[in-house]
């Protein structure tokens, strides 16, 4: 690129940011005499859409709300586990990793359960509500493995992959609708149909999480950012591929399901994730006080 | 030589850009975050901020901002913790800050809030949320994070170790 071409895109810019500008201006330009109540709904309804168009204008608390109703219909699939103690070590050790991510606050704090089921699978709802199986928890050898699978989760939600699982249409409608009265309530018709929308974003969403599992590019994504937040955390990535190499070839019927069910092939993730760990400039060793303090949490699981 | 100035020159224009279009006020957006004295977790806390809570950015390091409170306390806070509001950048825009005001409050509270969460539970009575209200109540205290980093030899301190 040479000086001009650098020139050139800069003015484009500055003359798309202008022009982005007073597209604004002009579309949310109330009209002085005309500023009856319809006119005005109407007004607030175009502010709602200029404003919002995509997955990531969804707020931290909508992502919270969405989160919470995701999670419960996880938990009406599956029952959780009802372990204090090892709840509590999950509950650190993913604390611990989430402060070493992109997204170490989140709207109402990183939370994480056990799912009972040998199913081998890791699920995450928006707004940082994450669940593991004790099937999956039995097949963590130590706990570098259990914390980038917990980083690849933890990665799932800053990345906010569920929330991109929405249906675009949707996501119009539901800033449309959420725009179109002035009034600071939900009038009952208006409550309804915000609420059927909702029930909408929830089911995209877990059909994604729960049913079909992430796509190719989602996936490698997360891949990348549990290397990128075990391997800043302290932990050694490469046991993130001594698990996915136990899923090569696995054809038993919980592992159907869940981790296993994603689009690229175990074969290929570990070959993008090793070039993700080759990426890094420090490579953490795994430590034996770690392994130690794992096993004897996970005395009490079995 | 021209190759090389190029890009440069670009950059540091564009970023001149952003720094004119970007507004100077920050706004919290997570339920609750920490006033800390330095840019790090685990520093010593100043204030207890909360969602919405207007803050002016004085710094910047790494991924923590330098801000003083309306209360007139200074410190840092996370990136992850609060945003530009979007309405002050469109208001900066020119010349509709009073009507962009007045749609901010007909807006506020509208979204997925605890209204349609609610709205939702009645129309769904067989989804219960008994567990996912005792998930959020599991509290991990920062202290335990710090000591579970440090006694792993984890966490920004391991090298020294």
């Amino acid at each position: 690129m040479n000086a001009r071409r650098a020139l050139l895109i800069v003015a484009a810019a500055a003359v798309i940011l202008g022009f982005a500008a007073s597209a604004v201006q002009a579309q949310i330009k109330l009209p002085g005499k005309l500023g009856d109540a319809a006119q005005k709904a109407k007004d607030i309804a175009k502010v709602g859409k200029i404003l919002r168009s995509g997955f990531a204008d969804i707020t931290e608390e909508e992502e919270y709300y969405i989160g919470r109703s995701v999670a419960a219909l996880i938990l009406s699939r599956y029952p959780a586990s009802d372990n204090p103690a090892l709840i509590q070590y999950l509950n650190v050790l993913g604390n611990a990793v989430a402060l070493f991510s992109d997204r170490p606050e989140i709207f109402a704090g990183w939370h994480f359960l056990i799912l009972d089921t040998d199913e081998v699978n890791a699920l995450a709802a928006p707004g940082g509500m994450i669940f593991v199986t004790k099937g999956l928890l039995a097949r963590c050898q130590d706990e570098e493995t259990l914390a980038l699978i917990l980083a690849h989760e933890i990665g799932h939600v800053a990345a906010k992959h569920g929330l991109q699982s929405i249906k675009k249409s949707r996501l119009t409608e539901a800033f449309t609708s959420l725009g179109a009265q002035a009034a600071q309530a939900y009038g009952p018709a208006e409550l309804a149909q915000v609420t059927s929308i909702f029930e909408g974003v929830l089911s995209d969403i877990v059909e994604k999480l729960v049913v079909n599992g992430y796509d190719r590019k989602s996936e490698h994504e997360a891949d990348a950012l549990a290397v990128k937040f075990g391997a800043a955390t302290g932990y050694d990535p490469n046991s993130i591929l001594r698990f996915l190499q136990t899923m090569v070839g696995d054809k038993s019927a919980v592992s159907g399901k869940g981790w296993f069910k994603t689009h690229p092939t175990p074969e290929q993730r570990l070959e993008k994730t090793k070039g993700e760990i080759g990426k890094l400039k420090v490579t953490p060793a795994i430590e034996e006080v770690r392994t130690q303090r794992f096993k004897q949490n996970f005395a009490l699981l079995k | 030589m021209k190759r090389n100035r190029g890009p440069a020159l670009a950059a540091l224009a564009l970023a001149a850009i952003c720094l004119l279009a970007a507004a100077d006020t920050l706004v919290v957006k997570i339920q609750t975050t920490q006033l800390r004295n330095a840019p790090q977790f685990f520093a010593p806390v100043v204030a207890t901020l909360k969602a919405g809570d207007k803050l002016d950015k004085l710094g910047a390091q790494g991924a923590w901002f330098q801000v003083k409170t309306a209360a007139g306390a200074t410190g840092w806070v996370h990136s992850s913790a609060v945003e530009v509001p979007k309405f002050t950048l469109l208001a900066m825009s020119g010349g509709t800050k009073t009507q962009a005001t007045a749609k901010e409050a007909a807006l506020a509270g509208k979204g997925f809030s605890k209204e349609i969460e609610d709205n939702y539970r009645g129309k769904n009575p067989s989804v219960s949320f008994a567990w996912v209200d005792r998930m959020l109540a599991l509290k991990t205290a920062p202290a335990q994070v710090e000591d579970f980093l440090k006694k792993g030899k984890l966490g920004e301190g391991r090298s020294s170790q």
